[in-house]
């Protein structure tokens, strides 16, 4: 897959030093209520940023806001070196954003495969002729499915590739979704709650399954499990209605005294 | 000149009451309990007609109608809520449009089994005829009492929404009905009740404007469509804007109808096209509005893949062998009426699968392609080149642009508004063919060619008298082999393109670009998140449907050797609804099998009871409620239940994942 990474241009992203995602000044009002409340965020490459706080903290909202479902009251988004605050969601996943979401969403009716294939033949989506791209059978398209099965062995999901992704297991749709995600080939890639609802093991397991395959990619994570975000994350940014309470390393965040107060509750 | 105003505007505000006591109906109908009633306007029908059996009734009379037929309409409602309504509570909004759609035939045919098909009289009493002088201007009582009644009425609507506690549960359940129940209220009982209300409201608007319009079983039929536009135009679920919509429709109609005869009929689809490219949730709607509920969609049956398409060969062979029975076992007519009637719907509904199934757009305007297709089909062999095949190519290469304009308008609201918006737009090209001279009078400028001027369409009598197989036979080489006749030779036109149209979409379907559109339909947001535009993808595929509902009309305008105005009948986009339904939705194959079973059902029908369409709306009603999922449903659900005992039975081989059809 890695090497698949020049079709969308993430070689001309730059120099370390550059940030893939820049947020300036978020602010997202619904009436009097501020979700999000001027949030400025810079994630270099290679990073692993969680993103943690209360429920109601605004967390899902400025995934929203960075991936284009909602568009900022005020403030920007940059990603990748250029302004993507007027664009759609597929611009920015064409651009190499990706995203999961709180609630699993993926193609219930469609098999396994398809659902990965799908989100493959986005990837690929330059290369097609119009003819190609209406009446070519996609059994044919042999780049596709072979990124489609490399993908499946990733997440393991080879042998259940035949399934409809319905019937699969929690465990097993939130693979999935870590496998549609990866398909896309993204730079940057934003989980909501990776792990709600799981187990220990399946969260440890799925928690695994996000270091190896995305661990060469941005990362942007968010999480109500505290003691998983301060194990895996490079830096934490504490979100407080809507604004950010504290921002760094697990270490400084876990001794900062507002976060104590606020969402640790002083028990740590 | 002032007088004259002054009776255009209460002309317009008599009008303008009764829409506002339609919509009101519908409108809180719509925002408590996310209904769609179609049957409204029957409900209206019906309280006329009841009006009138009390009113000439020895001891009844006007006034005793008024209270009676009310409150018969209201239990009919109050019956219709909890026996067809309740069911569907919970699934997309759309499942009752559909439903009540199958209403509006049952309660139509209802009517004229009772009071037969003739247009009745009802007078109005003698204290509310003549005329009032007031002011230097006179006045009819009539329209007085209409717009008293009406103001009353509403005010009274109001008050009980906003100041008692009955209406306080009702807009609180159209908030959260499941909050509302956790309070251990029975919410279900305020349903029935508001959907008894407003089915009363109907039945006295249509009662106060019998004595002025008649009586008739059409007459549901024509203000259904003018309500809903003010419905929409006000917001869905809005009692105010029901209000001003209604007045306000009232008014600008009958003024346009004097000033601006063009645009009479024209310009409440226009005003509401407007408000809602502007203002996509209507006048006073709630922009945060969102339905709930998803379409069902069928998958594959339980026939292998080989076997499937055994079955296609053998249903394409038979019916191409199907002329040499002509004549022999069946007569002619079955096969160039009914097989081709059957053959061209099976392609309309096909078309609107494609958008409606795949792309989860429930069009009600589709007819608007057919129609169009049709008209241009015609008019081709009429004035250009006497060539079917080519005028059938250049009425769906007339449609293909004329699709991509209206979708791309149209797509960007979204749901219930998608298929108003659809429906404005039908309406619209419906009025043209009686508005040629106006429009061409409109066109008559220096600076606009005249080739842009509309020819000849003759209105409701329609353009007839075409030769169906006009450059099929006597060319060239086709002339040597006169092995089927004429109308035989317009049968393998149609089998033909019905054929390979489904092959095309087949095609299409198992290409990347239909597979998107199986992703946007499984999941819209995952398919917009792997990177896809799902409005551009919407917006081709009601492009490809527009196509090919265009071939579909023209090829029915040649079986029929002309065509008319009814191609453009809002009844029909119903219709075809029905049958893509019927048989399944999200398949290819399932739409023409309901079309196949529609008219089969129909003709079975025919001969027995001339209430076929009651029957056929009976049998529908039970379809949306008990097999969403359509005809192509059943042989899987009838294995599933027999193979699956308690021990467990046969293993029962899962249900193959992809669309079996296009999965291959």
């Amino acid at each position: 897959m890695a090497a698949d990474a020049d079709a969308h241009g993430s070689t001309t992203i730059g120099t370390a030093d550059d940030p893939v995602l820049e947020t300036r000044g978020l602010v997202k009002r619904f009436g009097e209520l501020v979700a999000v409340d001027d949030v400025s965020l810079r994630i270099p490459r290679g990073e692993v940023r969680s993103v943690i706080g209360p429920n109601g903290a605004g967390k899902t909202t400025l995934f929203d806001l960075i991936t284009g479902v909602l568009a900022p009251t005020e403030g920007s988004v940059r990603f990748a070196g250029a302004d993507v605050t007027g664009l759609a969601p597929h611009e920015r996943v064409a651009r190499g954003m990706s995203r999961s979401f709180q609630l699993t969403d993926v193609f219930g009716g469609l098999t396994v495969r398809e659902n990965v294939r799908l989100a493959a033949q986005a990837a690929r989506d330059d290369g097609f002729s119009p003819a190609d791209w209406l009446l070519r059978p996609t059994g044919s398209f042999v780049d596709v499915l072979a990124d489609a099965e490399a993908v499946l062995e990733r997440v393991d999901l080879a042998d259940r590739a035949g399934e409809r992704a319905a019937t699969l297991a929690y465990g097993d749709r939130r693979r999935l979704e870590i496998g549609i995600v990866l398909a896309t080939d993204p730079d940057l890639v934003l989980l909501d709650e990776p792990t709600a609802g799981m187990s220990r093991e399946e969260t440890a397991a799925t928690m695994a399954l996000v270091g190896d395959v995305l661990a060469d990619r941005t990362l942007l994570l968010i999480e109500h499990d505290v003691d998983l975000v301060l194990d895996v994350s490079d830096r934490v940014t504490v979100l407080d209605r809507g604004s950010v309470l504290a921002s760094g390393t697990p270490a400084e965040v876990a001794a900062d005294d507002d976060v104590q107060a606020a969402y640790l509750g002083g028990s740590r | 000149m002032a007088s004259a105003l002054v009776e255009q505007l209460l002309n317009g505000l008599t009008i303008g009451m009764v829409y506002v006591l339609l919509a009101a109906g519908l409108s809180v109908v719509f925002g408590v309990m996310d209904v769609i009633n179609f049957a409204h306007g029957e409900l209206f029908a019906l309280g006329a007609y009841f009006g009138y059996a009390v009113a000439t009734v020895d001891g009844g009379g006007f006034w005793a109608a008024l209270v009676v037929a009310p409150l018969a309409v209201a239990v009919v409602g109050a019956a219709i809520e909890r026996y067809t309504v309740r069911p569907l509570y919970g699934r997309n909004p759309l499942y009752h449009i559909l439903l009540t759609f199958g209403l509006v035939l049952v309660l139509k045919d209802g009517i004229e089994l009772v009071w037969g098909p003739r247009p009745k009289e009802l007078s109005a009493p003698a204290v509310i005829s003549g005329t009032v002088e007031a002011f230097g201007f006179t006045y009819p009582r009539y329209s007085l009492f209409v717009i008293g009644i009406g103001a009353v009425l509403a005010a009274g609507t109001w008050l009980a929404l906003n100041h008692t506690r009955y209406g306080l549960v009702i807009r609180a359940g159209s908030m959260d009905r499941e909050m509302v129940t956790y309070l251990g209220i029975d919410i279900d009982r305020y349903y029935t009740l508001v959907f008894a209300f407003g089915a009363a409201l109907a039945a006295i608007a249509g009662l106060v404007l019998a004595p002025r319009n008649g009586v008739d079983p059409g007459m549901g039929d024509s203000v259904i469509i003018p309500a809903f536009v003010v419905v929409v135009l006000g917001g869905l679920g809005s009692f105010r804007g029901a209000v001003v919509g209604g007045l306000g429709v009232g008014v600008v109609q009958t003024v346009m109808r004097s000033y601006v005869p063009v645009l009479e009929g024209l310009v409440v689809f226009l005003l509401m096209i407007g408000v809602l490219l502007v203002r996509p949730q209507g006048l006073f709607g709630d922009p945060e509005f969102e339905e709930a509920g998803d379409l069902f969609t069928a998958s594959g049956g339980v026939l292998t893949d080989a076997r499937r398409r055994q079955l296609g060969v053998a249903v394409v062979a038979l019916l191409a062998l199907a002329p040499l029975g002509s004549g022999v076992l069946y007569s002619p007519f079955l096969l160039n009426s009914l097989f081709v009637t059957v053959l061209t719907w099976a392609l309309f509904a096909l078309s609107l699968d494609f958008v409606m199934g795949y792309a989860g757009l429930v069009s009600l305007g589709h007819v608007l392609f057919y129609g169009v297709g049709a008209y241009v089909t015609v008019l081709v062999v009429m004035h250009a080149v006497p060539s079917v095949v080519l005028a059938l190519l250049v009425g769906v290469a007339i449609c293909l642009p004329l699709a991509w304009v209206i979708g791309q308008l149209s797509i960007r609201v979204a749901g219930v508004y998608f298929a108003m918006i659809t429906l404005g737009f039908a309406e619209l090209f419906a009025q043209i063919p009686n508005k040629v001279t106006q429009i061409n009078a409109l066109l008559a400028t220096p600076w606009l060619p005249t080739w842009l001027r509309l020819p000849a369409l003759r209105g409701n009598r329609g353009l007839f008298g075409i030769d169906p197989v006009y450059g099929l036979t006597g060319g060239p080489g086709v002339g040597a082999v006169q092995v089927v006749g004429g109308v035989d030779l317009l049968y393998y036109v149609v089998l033909a393109a019905v054929v390979g149209s489904y092959l095309l979409a087949r095609r299409l379907m198992q290409a990347p670009f239909g597979s998107v559109l199986q992703g946007i339909r499984e999941a819209e947001q995952r398919a917009e998140f792997v990177g896809y535009d799902v409005t551009a993808y919407k917006r081709r595929a009601f492009v490809v449907s527009g196509g090919l509902a265009g071939l579909a009309g023209g090829l029915q305008a040649l079986a029929d050797g002309g065509v008319s105005t009814s191609y453009l009948a809002w009844i029909q986009s119903g219709k075809v609804i029905v049958m893509t339904m019927l048989g399944g939705m999200g398949t290819l194959y399932g739409p023409m099998l309901g079309a196949g079973a529609f008219f089969g059902v129909k003709e079975f029908l025919l001969p027995v009871t001339e209430q076929w369409q009651g029957v056929l709306g009976v049998l529908f009603v039970l379809f949306v409620i008990f097999v969403p999922e359509g005809l192509v449903s059943i042989p899987a659900t009838v294995q599933a239940r027999f193979a699956g005992g308690p021990s467990g039975g046969t293993p029962v081989e899962e249900p193959d994942p992809v669309d079996r059809e296009v999965g291959d």
